[in-house]
């Protein structure tokens, strides 16, 4: 693991067993962040940002079976993978909230409505920082303040219900920052908030990273707002990360035709005024029995039929910090891809018709079991 | 009424009363509606956008004002006057698309009957088989497909959901649809979808939008005039190429900075807006947004500012509009080679 990273996430998965199947809905994401960077995760609803996530602080479902590596490179026990820690276990909780903390989409879900906003801010600081319950108090007003909540001596005996949802969200980044953590996961947290007040909440989270040098992992599907957040983008789509690289990189010369379809369905404002919006036709497919084929086939518009379906790009640089899985892509590294799943699939084709040839009989074998 | 207009929406106002508090959710909103135009509303939540929505489709009886609308058949009437039983035939040519597609479909029904059921309320009379043939043109037409429609709405995504509300509220032949948040909920891709379909309908079908969503860019592309509401009242309404680009309103032009624009090199210097949208039940005196405005003075603190024609066809209310500049959208001014 590299020094100034402080997560490298490496092929990790995610399984959830159904009865009608093995649902994937991430398939091997691999991305790094480097300490005070901003990563932005931008894709669709279904595309595995949020369990990605969570699996990083080991907070999935019990159905979900994450594989793979997290590692994470903490200021006080150094490096650790933390996927193989227990997630119910001393070491996972001292990173959880302290080390790395979260911020979730909806604040008027994520507080407890049965306590007062302090009562909930105070449990991370007497968790992590101090037993002394008057300090505690001190703290978690100290951080309130820093938010920019305002009478922070009454908010901090109110009820969530007591709160407009912008002032909840400031809430929330006080939960999180109250333990002054390396890294901070924000999940969509604009989503639910109106334009003026997402601008409020992106400027503080701007200013608290400065001031704590933190690292954000900003899962978003909003365009502008990762343009006005982060320092590198990874989009994803149906559990794989297709392309990432530099923001200003991505949005000015987007490589991949999902990364293109999506930038290009965001009306901007004060530019050309088309009658049609370009859109990429068709929905994200259910992440289960999937083929051994480039999960956008079905809607992309740069497909090589023979070759997208039959075989998964892999993600290739191809210039320095620009990652791409592509085929269809003029680059000398997407070409020697595109050469070698070539090669690949003559080879299996011809291997299954000798196959083929060989054991004709098969198909007459008596069948067993129930149809 | 204007003879060009279908509709004329004159002083409305909505009180809501609980509990001895009045909360005036819409005060005096004036506009008027060509037909085929879209007409976007925007503004923060609880600015009163979805009431007005809803007092336009006489979902909500309105306090105060009037609604002149022009049926197919060239009458002018008051809809807010008018009696059930005409109300009932007026509806049909004013139809709402709802915000979530998940809660505004019944979750018991199948798809084709959700899209025939306002048939079978206006149109009693009408052979199933019609009505069937009916949804199933009309599903054609919203693009699902018609061998899907004996499912229910659990086995659609969240595009196909609002494409089935599309076509619920267009299989009556409306002449005005009211899309409350239409495409909120949905993910870009499918927003550029519903957003192209909404399109091609109104071409095909010369239909009315009042188009009320939060996303400004969404509005500034499908809209050919905007209404900006601040706390239940309209602060600024014009065309809006000119609305973007020259607002009059220190609100507009605060809520325009804050758009996130997709282009990490385009660096907007946001405007402030400091504290939040004030409780409606309790408004400040004089202009509503003074206590959040920059350019506020002592005028502004008492008296309350008309809602005037300063330029022709854009209408403010602002003491101030005529001496401020204020910033807008700077159109046509980047470079080609930006644009996808």
């Amino acid at each position: 693991m590299e020094k100034d990273n402080i997560i490298e996430v490496k092929n990790l998965h995610v399984d959830i067993a159904m009865t009608e199947g093995t649902l994937t809905p991430v398939r091997g994401v691999n991305f790094e962040i480097k300490r005070g960077e901003t990563l932005g995760l931008v894709g669709e609803s279904g595309s595995g940002k949020s369990l990605t996530c969570k699996a990083i602080l080991g907070i999935n479902d019990k159905k979900c079976k994450a594989s793979g590596q997290i590692l994470f490179n903490s200021k006080e026990s150094g490096e650790m993978d933390l996927l193989s820690l227990n997630p119910k276990g001393k070491e996972i909780r001292n990173v959880r909230g302290k080390q790395i903390s979260m911020i979730f989409q909806e604040p008027m879900v994520a507080f407890s409505p049965m306590y007062t906003i302090g009562n909930q801010i105070n449990e991370c600081t007497l968790l992590h920082i101090t037993k002394d319950k008057k300090k505690a108090k001190e703290i978690s007003m100290e951080v309130m303040r820093k938010v920019g909540i305002a009478n922070v001596e009454k908010r901090y005996n109110q009820y969530p219900h007591e709160f407009s949802g912008g002032m909840l969200q400031r809430a929330l980044i006080a939960m999180a920052l109250v333990c002054n953590p390396d890294m901070l996961i924000a999940d969509e947290p604009t989503t639910a908030l109106d334009v003026t007040i997402q601008a409020q909440i992106l400027e503080l989270m701007k200013e608290m990273q400065k001031e704590f040098n933190m690292a954000i992992l900003f899962i978003t599907h909003d365009l502008g707002v990762v343009a006005r957040m982060c320092d590198r983008v990874a989009v994803m789509y149906l559990g794989k990360v297709v392309e990432s690289g530099d923001a200003k990189t991505i949005y000015a010369n987007p490589q991949h035709p999902y990364t293109r379809g999506l930038i290009g369905s965001v009306h901007k404002i004060g530019g050309k005024k088309e009658e049609r919006l370009f859109s990429i036709e068709g929905t994200v497919p259910l992440a289960m029995n999937l083929p051994e084929a480039c999960g956008f086939y079905d809607r992309c518009d740069a497909r090589i039929e023979g070759l997208c379906n039959k075989a998964d790009p892999e993600l290739v640089e191809i210039e320095p910090g620009h990652q791409i899985a592509c085929f269809n892509c003029p680059h000398e590294a997407c070409k020697a891809q595109r050469a070698k799943a070539e090669q690949m699939i003559k080879e299996r084709e011809e291997r299954e018709t000798a196959k083929a040839a060989n054991e004709p009989a098969k198909s007459k074998k008596k069948k067993w079991g129930r149809k | 009424m204007n003879s060009e207009n279908i509709l004329e929406v004159k002083h409305l106002h909505k009180r809501f009363a609980s509990k001895g508090v009045v909360v005036k959710a819409v005060t005096d909103v004036s506009f008027d509606v060509k037909p085929g135009e879209t007409i976007g509303i925007v503004g923060e939540s609880g600015c009163g956008k979805t009431t007005l929505g809803r007092c336009i489709v006489r979902a909500y009886d309105a306090s105060e004002g009037e609604v002149f609308y022009r049926t197919r058949d060239g009458e002018e009437l008051d809809f807010l006057k008018v009696d059930r039983k005409k109300m009932k035939s007026i509806r049909k040519e004013i139809q709402m698309v709802f915000q979530d597609p998940y809660s505004s479909l019944d979750p018991r029904m199948t798809v084709l009957d959700i899209i025939k059921e306002p048939l079978k309320a206006n149109y009693p009379k009408m052979s199933k088989a019609e009505m069937d043939q009916r949804a199933k043109d009309m599903a054609t037409k919203v693009g699902l497909n018609p061998t899907y429609l004996m499912r229910y709405p659990h086995a659609f995504s969240g595009g196909q959901r609002q494409r089935i509300g599309i076509a619920r509220a267009l299989i009556l032949n409306p002449q005005i649809i009211v899309c409350d948040e239409a495409v909120s909920a949905l993910d870009v891709s499918i927003q550029a979808q519903v957003i192209n379909l909404l399109h091609d309908l109104q071409k095909e079908m010369k239909l009315t939008y009042l188009f009320i969503s939060h996303d400004l860019s969404v509005v500034e592309h499908i809209s050919d005039k905007v209404g900006v509401m601040y706390l239940g009242k309209m602060a600024e309404f014009a065309e809006t190429e000119e609305l973007y680009a020259h607002p009059l309103h220190p609100y507009t032009e605060a809520l325009l900075s804050a758009v996130p624009v997709a282009d990490p090199t385009v660096q907007i210097e946001r405007i402030p807006l400091q504290g939040e949208i004030p409780n409606p039940a309790n408004p400040p005196s004089g202009c509503y947004f003074h206590g959040r405005c920059r350019y506020c003075t002592e005028k502004c603190k008492t008296e309350t500012p008309e809602f005037v024609e300063l330029k022709p066809n854009h209408f403010v209310a602002c003491h101030r509009a005529k001496e401020l500049s204020l910033r807008g959208f700077a159109y046509d001014t980047k470079p080609e080679a930006k644009d996808e």
